[in-house]
């Protein structure tokens, strides 16, 4: 009896530490990652690094150009793509809360949630690129807005799902109108979580790289020409990393360190807003 | 005036306020003209919103009907791109090992062959560190560190995949050459089957690596859910087993697992659709070779990673239309794998809504 | 005058010094496949308070959300019968639904400030179908304010959030916003149910003001409150009516057995 206990106890010990062990294994990288982030990047984070264009081999420059590109192509991105996810999350959780194609809409968003981002490039390249004849920073943009429009749609509907349903009762009480309903009340009261999911949104994306790679391309130089090949901070970041030129791996690690301080910055922001999700 | 009995709507105006000056009480004479008139505004607002009101329904419509659309279109677009090269190579696609773009030779074989091996490598090394994860959160770590670690591991799962592609790189590819692949090597070698999966120089760049850090971007997925659906369990379940004296290790296993396990499966499988589409974090490690290589230390490609590699610099029509036909065949292993992995999720969000 | 006593198969408690406001004819609902209602028939009057009373699940809140068609947001819920407000038909498919909730106004168990101002909360409704100046619009939000006996307590602080407000004090706001777009009839869910004793002496009170232009109808199982603030009760049961009549009567010396059983406290 005492050694059964015994043996229990003992597979108990093992299991548990095992398991924090796993925990320390995956914090540990998180860890590691940031801190290589961080040696190798800020070596090389002076002002030319926001002022300069991306240099040729083996000359000096920044990644103005790339930044500037990222930033207007994840803005037009979001910017058309975070107001479809939101009506179609505005249809999932108010109007057809119990339709079918609500069902259907949210079985094929969770998937598009997970879908690998290279066949979005791959789509846009199809719809765009071969139409226009060329790559351009158009295309990266409506490849983001792409993959902007799952994320969205996700956190709407489950922040308005949220919203008490007494008080869209009370809104409708005094004869409001369901479109009024919706946006002067619902969308009101979960306004930090509408809030939270673009900026999920926005974090998603602009650190992504396969969709840009064959819609937006790349560009040397400075171009803010929504026609033209434009540059970004992911693909500079593709380019210089994989080349065997020392300046440009090191350009490569600032912009992977400005990135990821801007997502991360980004993703708790999100949470934090995400604590008061809906008012009341 | 028996005028009520079927009266029209619109004539109800005039008539309610015959009956009402009759039969109203003093106190409430002053306001009830307001009061009608307010009510004759009102159809007017109403009437004038109703079209924008409508208008909205039908915008949200559209728009829920454009996710189907994006999706259709993927489909679409992937299908058309791929005719060239399905009418050129036929079902040999699917089984042959060349990749020749000099004489517009292609098959599919090593890169399908690069997608899966490395992903079930990522979820052998990620699944039990993942639940591990999980069952540290909810049954052993301390309140206040819940959070934290929580966040933690979510962070993780925001770091965009260049960066692990770069880190992978830089980082853990020289590291694993250096140490882990020489002493793997070393190990296996006097076992017979183990030591041609790991046989060959250590290039530091390969397959394993690329699992690896696979296995590191799945890794928060598969926490994130499980954590999710143990939370799931009833606390009286696993306050019973407590009762009973069972220690915590038994109480995951007899009670949490079993009770979650739907869940947990549809976590892996998401974790599983994730690591298959990956591109950027592989494209840096795995080394870029069309060839299937016994030694999982060998150089290989993927899918993606072959589709991102090569794509711009495709020339012809034949080379651009077989790496959309390379996107087609992940879309399909892709869409099956979330697919099966949403049905399970939601079945176990059903069981959770109903208790 | 006629008006009243020609109307057609009035209730056998149809008098005629007060007209009906609302005529509930042979009214059935159901949710699904489940009857919640079976043939309610009872007329609401003019500018008094009609309480309904019975034990949960009886189905004195379905029928009062049947008065402004609020089950027409879910699915699967439809009322039949007539219910008559002035003579209109409410249930008919061609009402618009919009216009008879500005005219039946509602309160909720629950108080539901909306997430804005306190000022905002009772605009809000005036500026949807009023074009009004600045300051009418501050005269008509001090009127509902004072109307709700809310102003006192919250003139100082009218762009405080409507949820900075004490739970007895959140439920006036919404009865302040409810009279605020002048209804005719305001239904009262269970006003009191979720305040304190002292909070509930005040709503009781502003019933009873109401009472004086609005035909209120008010849904609650606590009985000295039906007792205390209305003219008429309707005792329900099992989706039936049981008993309608003057409150006095049905406390006194009600006709069915079941009424007494329920007013006694032997069930429910």
């Amino acid at each position: 009896m005492a050694s059964i206990y015994a043996g229990r106890r003992r597979k108990h010990a093992i299991v548990m530490a095992l398991c924090i062990a796993a925990a320390v294994f995956g914090l540990a990288f998180l860890l590691l990652i940031l801190g290589a982030l961080l040696w190798h990047g800020l070596w090389g984070l002076t002002p030319a690094v926001f002022t300069e264009m991306t240099p040729p081999p083996g000359g000096s420059g920044g990644l103005l150009n790339a930044i500037v590109g990222s930033l207007i192509m994840t803005v037009l991105g979001v910017a058309v793509g975070a107001p479809v996810g939101m009506l179609a999350g505005t249809y999932m959780a108010e109007y057809g809360r119990y339709s079918r194609l609500t069902m259907f809409v949210r079985f094929i968003n969770d998937i598009l949630l997970s879908a690998p981002s290279i066949m979005i490039g791959l789509f846009i390249y199809e719809v765009l690129v071969v139409r226009m004849g060329h790559f351009s920073g158009l295309a990266g943009a409506m490849a983001l807005a792409v993959i902007v429009v799952p994320v969205v749609v996700r956190t709407t509907e489950d922040m308005l799902l949220l919203v008490p349903g007494p008080l869209r009762e009370a809104a409708a009480a005094l004869g409001l109108p369901r479109s009024y309903v919706i946006i002067r009340i619902a969308y009101r009261a979960a306004r930090a979580g509408l809030i939270t999911g673009v900026l999920l949104a926005v974090a998603r994306i602009s650190g992504e790289t396969a969709p840009l790679l064959f819609t937006a391309l790349n560009n040397q130089f400075w171009s803010t020409d929504l026609g033209a090949p434009m540059a970004s901070l992911p693909a500079v970041i593709f380019q210089f990393a994989l080349s065997p030129y020392k300046d440009w791996q090191q350009l490569a690690w600032t912009g992977a360190l400005i990135i990821t301080f801007a997502v991360l910055t980004l993703s708790v922001l999100a949470r934090v807003l995400a604590r008061q999700r809906v008012t009341q | 005036m028996s005028i009520r009995v079927q009266m029209p709507a619109d004539s109800s105006e005039a008539t309610r306020a015959d009956g009402d000056a009759v039969v109203m009480k003093a106190v409430s004479m002053a306001s009830m003209p307001r009061t009608r008139l307010a009510a004759r505004d009102r159809r007017q607002v109403l009437r004038r919103l109703q079209l924008s009101d409508r208008g909205f329904h039908v915008i949200t419509q559209l728009a829920a009907a454009a996710v189907l659309v994006i999706l259709g279109g993927v489909i679409l677009s992937l299908v058309l791109g791929s005719l060239p090269a399905i009418r050129e190579f036929g079902f040999s696609f699917l089984t042959s090992q060349s990749w020749n773009p000099v004489t517009d030779k292609f098959g599919a074989l090593p890169a399908i062959y690069g997608t899966v091996i490395t992903s079930v490598l990522a979820m052998i090394i990620a699944i039990p560190v993942g639940i591990g994860i999980a069952i540290f959160l909810t049954e052993l770590c301390p309140p206040s560190l819940r959070r934290p670690i929580g966040i933690a591991i979510e962070l993780l799962a925001g770091i965009p995949s260049i960066i692990y592609g770069i880190w992978g790189l830089f980082i853990l590819a020289p590291f694993l050459q250096q140490f882990v692949e020489p002493a793997l090597i070393a190990m296996f070698g006097p076992i017979p089957v183990l030591s041609r999966l790991f046989a060959g120089p250590p290039y530091g760049i390969g397959i394993f690596t690329a699992s690896f850090i696979l296995a590191i971007m799945v890794l928060p997925f598969i926490t994130a859910i499980s954590r999710d659906v143990f939370e799931t369990v009833p606390p009286v379940l696993k306050e019973a087993a407590f009762g009973i004296g069972c220690t915590t290790w038994e109480v995951v296993r007899k009670v949490v697992i079993p009770y979650t396990r739907l869940g947990v499966i549809g976590g892996i499988m998401l974790g599983l659709g994730r690591a298959l589409g990956e591109t950027m974090a592989v494209t840096f490690v795995i080394g870029n070779a069309h060839k299937i290589s016994g030694s999982l230390l060998a150089p290989g490609t993927t899918i993606s990673a072959t589709i991102a590699n090569e794509f711009t610099e495709a020339v012809g029509d034949v080379y651009t239309s077989a790496l959309i036909e390379l996107g087609l065949i992940l879309f399909v292993i892709t869409f099956i794998v979330l697919a099966v992995s949403r049905l399970m999720l939601m079945r176990v969000q059903r069981r959770a809504g109903a208790s | 005058m006629s008006l009243v006593m020609d109307a057609p198969a009035a209730h056998p408690m149809a008098r005629s010094d007060v007209s009906e406001k609302i005529s509930i004819r042979g009214l059935d609902f159901f949710y699904g496949q489940t009857r919640a209602l079976k043939s309610i028939s009872l007329p609401l009057y003019r500018n008094e308070v009609t309480a309904f009373i019975g034990p949960s699940g009886c189905g004195k809140s379905t029928l009062l959300r049947v008065l402004n068609r609020m089950y027409d947001l879910y699915p699967n819920q439809r009322a039949e019968g007539e219910v008559l407000l002035d003579g209109e038909n409410l249930l008919s498919p061609d009402i618009d639904v919009n216009l008879l909730r500005s005219r039946v106004g509602m309160v909720f168990q629950k108080p539901t400030p909306f997430p804005m101002s306190i000022y905002e909360n009772i605009a809000f409704g005036i500026r949807l179908y009023e074009r009004v100046s600045k300051s009418e619009l501050d005269d008509r939000v001090k009127a509902a304010l004072e109307g709700a006996a809310l102003w006192n307590e919250v003139k100082d602080k009218l762009h405080a959030s409507g949820l900075s407000l004490s739970g007895g004090q959140q439920q006036r706001l919404c009865i302040a916003r409810t009279v605020a777009i002048h209804p005719e009839v305001i239904l009262l869910d269970e006003p009191a149910s979720a305040l304190d004793p002292i909070s509930t002496a005040k709503i009781e009170e502003l019933i009873d003001d109401l009472s004086e232009q609005y035909t209120i109808a008010i849904v609650t199982h606590n009985m000295q409150q039906a007792a205390r603030v209305s003219e008429y009760t309707a005792f329900m049961y099992l989706g039936e009516l049981i008993e309608f009549d003057r409150t006095r009567r049905v406390f006194t010396s009600p006709d069915k057995k079941q009424t007494q059983d329920y007013i006694t406290g032997r069930f429910g």
